[in-house]
């Protein structure tokens, strides 16, 4: 349930109002818009049956949130959340900002293969315009017999890089015993397809002082995606970030489906930033540019883009991954695009952040 | 005075802002743990008196004047109510025996 205050609401009268909600056992949260300023009732709304809110001074008008995702819905927030990435005090270097007017590219290897190729794709990335370097540590194989990672060596070699060249970065978590290293070395956490809907973690992640990178399961629906979200949500953090990154169709010419269509369907079911994986809704390197031209027209706030110094060489996906060269280029084809959507491009996002 | 004298000065004045915060946080968790053994005492007597121990309506109004003393002094009273039902947590494991 949502109530919706007067724009000359006082404070002592948003204060009263939350007094009678809390008086219940349930907890609020405010969202301060321009024109409006929403008071969130989170917990068993049956406790207000009998409360009287609506006429309550201040109260313009009380509204069932209908939707199972109460906290990730549109209704919730009185404007588009804006999820600040690499904002945290004690660690200098550039701040990701997704879901305001700018299109955050996340860009990296699939996997942290050593310092040295980490260390050149961060400074590509970073000189073409991306705002955040990927790079997983913890590979989640569909065979026992792939290679699984370089774990906390590879953790602390994204934490390294992050302070030499100033790129948050974001890396994913298989396990909750991992979430405490992960969180101490990367700036934003992904939970993967494979795990989207592995409840243990997102609550625990939903206790974690950093934003959440959520992609979307291989066969989960929007619905199922959004209560993914609200599982974290719901433990108190609130800086989710989704991703589109294609699902499984009949269809064998790509290695996914991208589902275009999810994206401004999320975008009016829920106050989070969506982005897109190019990379993985492809699965090769040709598809990356259509795609992300795709997933710009329809208004995704970000890609996260598969880069390697060597794709023919790379431990892991090289086939979806772009060279230095191929990256810079799609950055540069990506700017009509993002004016056409109203949008501006590239570093841009941290200059912003950082104002 | 010279850079390096004001510099000096500056380090000092530092080293005394750090201490006096030492001994707020000093006293801050003293006054929580004073706080806690209330609560315990209150368990105790609600037990006597038959009340139940959760009271949401109690912890509402302690919010509330929290959030409006906050904003009294300058503090962001969102990042207070936050902190505060923290200390609820406190005292309500205490009560319940946790």
């Amino acid at each position: 349930m949502i109530i919706i205050t007067r724009a000359n609401i006082s404070d002592a009268e948003l204060d009263a109002i939350r007094e009678r909600i809390e008086q219940r056992g349930m907890r609020t949260h405010l969202s301060r818009g321009v024109e409006r300023t929403i008071i969130g009732c989170i917990g068993d709304e049956s406790l207000l049956a009998e409360v009287p809110l609506r006429s309550m001074p201040g109260v313009e008008d009380v509204v069932p949130v209908l939707k199972p995702y109460k906290l990730a819905s549109r209704e919730f927030a009185a404007s588009p959340t804006i999820v600040r990435v690499g904002d945290d005090p004690s660690r200098p270097g550039r701040v990701a900002a997704f879901g305001g007017k700018s299109i955050a590219v996340i860009a990296g290897p699939c996997s942290v293969e050593g310092q040295e190729m980490l260390h050149a794709s961060a400074e590509a990335v970073r000189d073409a315009g991306g705002v955040m370097l990927r790079g997983g540590a913890f590979k989640p194989r569909t065979s026992p017999y792939a290679f699984q990672g370089l774990g906390n060596t590879a953790l602390k070699m994204l934490a390294d890089v992050r302070r030499s060249t100033g790129m948050p970065v974001v890396t994913e978590v298989m396990d909750p015993r991992q979430i405490d290293s992960v969180a101490e070395h990367a700036d934003m956490l992904q939970v993967g397809a494979r795990n989207m809907q592995n409840f243990s973690l997102l609550s625990e992640l939903g206790r974690v002082k950093r934003p959440i990178l959520l992609k979307r399961g291989l066969s989960a629906t929007i619905k199922e995606l959004l209560m993914a979200a609200e599982y974290i949500m719901a433990q108190g953090n609130r800086d989710v970030v989704l991703c589109e990154r294609g699902i499984r169709t009949f269809e064998q010419a790509t290695r996914n489906t991208l589902d275009v269509a999810a994206v401004p369907v999320l975008k009016r079911e829920t106050h989070l930033p969506v982005i897109v994986d190019p990379s993985h809704a492809g699965g090769v390197a040709d598809l990356v540019a259509p795609l992300s031209f795709a997933a710009i027209a329809a208004g995704a706030d970000g890609l996260i883009v598969e880069v390697h110094p060597d794709p023919a060489n790379a431990l892991s996906d090289g086939d979806q991954s772009l060279s230095f060269e191929g990256f810079r280029t799609l950055m540069q084809r990506l700017v009509p695009f993002a004016e056409a959507a109203g949008r501006s491009l590239g570093t841009n996002a941290a200059k912003e952040a950082a104002a | 005075m010279t850079p390096a004298q004001s510099r000096d000065a500056a380090l000092d004045a530092l080293g005394k802002c750090r201490q006096q915060i030492e001994s707020i946080d000093h006293e801050l968790v003293t006054l929580l743990a004073k706080r806690v053994a209330l609560s315990k005492e209150i368990g105790a007597m609600k037990k006597v008196a038959g009340l139940p121990t959760l009271d949401p309506a109690r912890e509402a109004e302690v919010i509330r004047r929290a959030a409006s003393l906050a904003r009294d002094t300058g503090l962001n009273d969102e990042k207070v109510r936050d902190i505060f039902w923290h200390v609820i947590g406190l005292s309500r494991a205490a009560q319940v025996g946790e």
